[in-house]
């Protein structure tokens, strides 16, 4: 049980002059929450994990778990497990042996030991496989070995450096449903790091989105989604993306890409203008005064769902449509869009604008 | 359909492939001259032993007898001088062993400054001439009392070989991921215990490298040993050779079936190692290949 906090966090790296690998990171981790770090590789992620085990230093600011910095301690010393991309499992050590490692160094009795390792194995059904080398399991297997040897322990905090990249796709996403049930029951602070907003927006209790080593926006799922502060956390953020369209301000109306007039209803400074609109937030209708024509440039069927690709100005735009949707290419079809659900951001710094 | 200039081809790429009958066979002519140059020494030292009247050229022995291998235990104490052989190199190769884990370790995984100037550095100690360095070494071991001493041998054998192999075992080590200590620290161990607990174990075949061309370098050493001993009791293999070249007095009359037979105990040991561990070392040289 542990709250962690970044205090004003800055890491640069030797030889990486230019930028910072994490600048000035402020974040606090509620007790039993699961935080995601989300963001492109080389965002800071995960040299921002890495500073939290206690595997690089921070240049300046301080780290606390509980309230106590641990910017100093050894890794030993900070009472925190990761779970590594590459599972790093022990190669010379049975599954068994690996996951008892931890318990060994706290000179646990055999008995003792051998009781905690047996119900994580059984937790995360690892019962029949204890006796294998890591070679003789497959990545699944070693990544649930991993995940048991982070378990047994108990620790305060737990790290996870995309444990799931490994796996495909299937075994992925069912991991990942598992992880989230696992965390609801042990109530350890987590912090996990991955580049997949999919990942991020399924796990996470709140996500913090990094860009070249500084943190974008930090809030749930649903903020981030729906309130994105910028252009790259709204791009960065659904699947499929959010539709970005040049747009002017003119005489409180909104014009995007110089053809689809949209009702703006607030004041906006700017006049230059990028639009964003969510896939689900613009509806095909039938013809009217205020639905805009557009060419239909493919279908894409789901089964769950449709997204119909249109041609707009010079932009395509992806809208999300029923399942039995499935308007020809060539054909016109009519947009309307959610006033409620448009998101405006100035073209020039990509902030989102108030 | 397959035109007649397509079959040509083929025909002359396999030519090209096989060669012809007379490549073969002056192949492997040079091949049979080449094993028996490398061969013959060997089975010289193989019928010499078993001879009860050696010559300095290679025949079946006219009469087989084991005579010469008593005779370098009674005549000459050739067991002090395994013994003491064996004591000395099992001993440099622990060290070696010690040394060569923690230096190669710190080259290869932490940020020193003048990193690289330290690791040719290493590297240029092992381009100097021992030759070089005998007349100090002799003056540096006789003003400290490391002469005809075991520790004087251990000392100076460990650290001849120890450029060379800290260079071998640092490219074991950059080939053993660094997530795996990582792991163990925060499993809880301290820097050293995860060293000894994971990244060894890890890196076995490369110490078991390491072990064996430490064993057999101070195994088969002799320049130090002649300057460093000179009491009999301390003979060492090498100086055991000499010993038995120079027995008549004025007249170097050398008794080929003792020397045969020493050359055959010395060898056995090296053998013995090599077929013990040849798998571990080819497997650990090739790694240490990747790794660099």
């Amino acid at each position: 049980m542990a709250r962690v906090e970044y205090d004003d966090v800055t890491k640069q790296f030797l030889g990486q002059q230019d930028r910072a690998a994490v600048d000035h990171l402020t974040l606090d981790v509620a007790d039993g929450e699961l935080l995601v770090l989300l963001g492109p590789s080389g965002c800071g992620k995960t040299t921002a994990l890495r500073m939290l085990a206690g595997l690089e230093y921070p240049d300046s600011g301080d780290i606390r778990i509980d309230r106590r910095s641990v910017v100093g301690l050894e890794p030993k010393d900070r009472d925190v497990a990761l779970v590594f991309q590459s599972y790093a499992l022990y190669p010379h050590m049975s599954a068994k042996d690996n996951i008892g490692y931890p318990l060994k160094i706290k000179r646990m009795t055999e008995a003792e030991r051998d009781r905690r390792v047996t119900r994580v194995a059984e937790m995360l059904g690892l019962g029949t496989l204890l006796d294998r080398r890591p070679a003789r399991l497959s990545g699944g297997e070693q990544q649930r070995v991993a995940l048991a040897r982070a378990i047994v322990r108990e620790p305060r905090v737990f790290l996870m450096d995309e444990p799931l990249s490994n796996l495909d796709a299937k075994l992925r996403t069912h991991t990942r449903t598992e992880l989230k049930a696992l965390q609801r029951q042990l109530a350890t602070t987590t912090i996990f790091v991955t580049h997949d907003q999919a990942e991020a927006m399924t796990l996470a209790d709140r996500i913090a989105v990094l860009d070249r080593g500084r943190l974008l926006q930090l809030g749930t799922p649903d903020e981030l989604y729906n309130r994105p502060v910028s252009l790259f956390v709204a791009q960065f953020i659904g699947s499929p993306p959010m539709n970005i369209l040049a747009a002017q301000v003119r005489d409180g109306t909104l014009v995007a890409e110089g053809v689809w007039r949209l009702p703006l209803g607030r004041r906006v400074d700017a006049t230059e203008v990028s639009l964003g609109i969510r896939p689900e937030a613009i509806a095909l209708s039938e013809p009217s005064a205020d639905a805009q024509a557009a060419e239909v440039l493919v279908s894409e069927p789901l089964g769950s769902e449709t997204i119909v690709n249109v041609k707009l100005g010079n932009a395509l735009v992806k809208v999300r449509a029923a399942p039995h949707v499935r308007p020809d290419a060539g054909a016109t079809v009519h947009l309307r869009a959610d006033p409620a659900r448009m998101t405006l951001f100035d073209a020039k710094t990509g902030a989102a604008l108030p | 359909m397959t035109t007649r200039a397509q079959t040509a081809g083929r025909q002359a790429a396999a030519r090209r492939r096989e060669g012809t009958w007379i490549e073969a066979v002056l192949a492997h002519l040079v091949f049979a001259a080449v094993i028996v140059f490398f061969l013959a020494p060997f089975v010289w030292l193989l019928t010499a032993a078993f001879d009860a009247d050696a010559q300095a050229y290679i025949r079946w022995p006219s009469q087989l007898t084991l005579d010469n291998f008593v005779r370098v235990f009674t005549e000459h104490d050739f067991g002090r001088a395994l013994a003491n052989s064996a004591l000395v190199a099992g001993l440099t190769m622990l060290l070696d062993v010690v040394a060569v884990s923690l230096a190669g370790y710190s080259l290869s995984r932490m940020d020193l400054r003048f990193k690289s100037a330290i690791t040719y550095g290493v590297l240029l100690l092992q381009t100097m001439p021992l030759s070089a360095t005998m007349v100090p070494i002799y003056g540096l071991a006789r003003a400290v009392g490391l002469r005809n001493s075991y520790l004087g041998l251990i000392l100076i054998h460990a650290a001849i070989e120890l450029p060379f192999l800290i260079w071998l075992m640092k490219g074991f080590f950059d080939s053993v991921p660094r997530y795996l200590e990582e792991a163990a620290w925060l499993d809880g161990r301290s820097k050293l215990r995860a060293l000894v607990e994971v990244v060894l174990p890890v890196a076995r075949n490369g110490i078991g490298v390491v072990a064996g061309l430490s064993f057999l370098a101070a195994w088969a050493e002799v320049l130090m040993v002649i300057i460093l001993v000179d009491r009999q009791d301390m003979f060492t293999v090498p100086l055991a050779f000499y010993q038995v070249l120079r027995t008549r007095g004025g007249y170097t009359e050398v008794q080929y079936g003792m020397v045969a037979a020493m050359g055959v105990l010395y060898l056995v040991p090296v053998m013995v190692i090599f077929f013990a561990t040849r798998r571990m070392m080819v497997r650990g040289l090739l790694s240490s290949a990747r790794g660099l």
